[in-house]
């Protein structure tokens, strides 16, 4: 059973006919104004049908082209990670490439002083003076003992004797 | 880490102790035993100086723990300030400073090593020869603990780590 709508909707295209036509003008309650509106709703559609028909495009395959083109790129930029030099390969080879210089550096350093060896320095004068009003034939000599214990010798010559008194404790 | 290195550090740079002595040097016919401080070293004294017998007039030992500390080694006439300016890898610099009563004898800016004890010849005194004697010593503590510990390899590491960069940026 079709509603009044779609009656309507068929009569306006010119869809009824024969009895069904009839019975539905006869239910119209103004006839006349019905037609004067089936009238219009044809003109429009003629008229639609002019324009719709002069923007027809003609290389519609190459348009479609284009546009799944421009999807797959915009697709595939937001798909591909975001790029970085410190990718997790590089960061593991550069955590590795570290921990081996500093095992080499401390090795190294380890094995130029093995544990407990003493110190190969010797005392250092770096400067002496004495009284030159006191002292005015004094001279210093600096020199190194040869023995075993390294002694480092600061001899002075020419110092002014003192009485045995001053061997006091 | 690095504070128990640093802590570390500074426990065994703390472990020295410097020792000055006065000694009279002299040739009697009867000489007495060479004090025990320093017996090390009396071949030594022997050799260079010629005397058979090595008073000491005056001594003070200093433990060391940062390096700046001054002091006095006195005998009745003589005085020897010793003013300590810091540590290096060599050892300590130190300014003597060799006192009779309130004159100053003889100055010198030294380096002493922990290895390498000075000696320094002074004034002729009567017959004998004032010597003054400066050696670094272990700490006794800190040789009990190290007797006891044996050396950290981190700790050993950290030194010659440091000794280096010292080396390449002094």
């Amino acid at each position: 059973m079709k509603t009044f709508e779609e009656k309507w909707t068929a009569w306006l295209d010119g869809q009824l006919s024969g009895k069904e036509l009839a019975e539905f003008e006869a239910s119209l309650p103004d006839l006349a104004a019905a037609q004067a509106e089936k009238r219009d709703a044809q003109k429009l559609g003629a008229f639609l049908k002019d324009q719709l028909g002069a923007l027809t495009l003609s290389n519609e395959e190459f348009f479609s082209h284009q546009i799944h083109d421009r999807i797959a790129r915009d697709s595939a930029d937001r798909d591909r990670p975001r790029s970085s030099w410190w990718t997790i390969p590089r960061l593991v080879w550069s955590g590795a490439t570290a921990l081996a210089l500093f095992v080499i550096t401390t090795v190294v350093l380890m094995s130029q002083h093995p544990s407990g060896e003493q110190s190969e320095y010797l005392t250092q004068i770096l400067n002496s003076r004495v009284d030159p009003a006191a002292n005015p034939n004094a001279t210093i000599y600096i020199f190194e003992s040869k023995n075993e214990n390294k002694v480092t010798v600061l001899w002075t010559e020419g110092l002014q004797t003192l009485p045995a008194d001053y061997a006091a404790k | 880490m690095f504070l128990v290195l640093a802590i570390s550090a500074a426990s065994a740079d703390a472990a020295h102790a410097v020792w000055s002595g006065l000694v009279i040097a002299e040739n009697v016919p009867q000489p007495t035993p060479i004090p025990p401080e320093l017996t090390k070293l009396e071949q030594t004294l022997k050799e260079l100086f010629g005397y058979n017998q090595f008073e000491l007039i005056g001594q003070s030992v200093k433990t060391l723990k940062t390096g700046e500390e001054d002091w006095l080694a006195n005998s009745k006439y003589f005085g020897l300030h010793v003013d300590a300016r810091g540590e290096n890898d060599a050892g300590y610099t130190l300014n003597l400073k060799l006192y009779k009563e309130k004159d100053v004898l003889l100055e010198t800016d030294a380096n002493l090593s922990k290895s390498s004890p000075l000696v320094i010849k002074g004034p002729q005194v009567g017959s004998g020869q004032l010597l003054l004697v400066l050696v670094v010593k272990d700490d006794e503590g800190a040789h009990r603990r190290r007797r006891v510990e044996p050396a950290n390899p981190i700790t050993a590491g950290w030194h010659r780590l440091r000794r280096a960069i010292h080396r390449i940026l002094p």
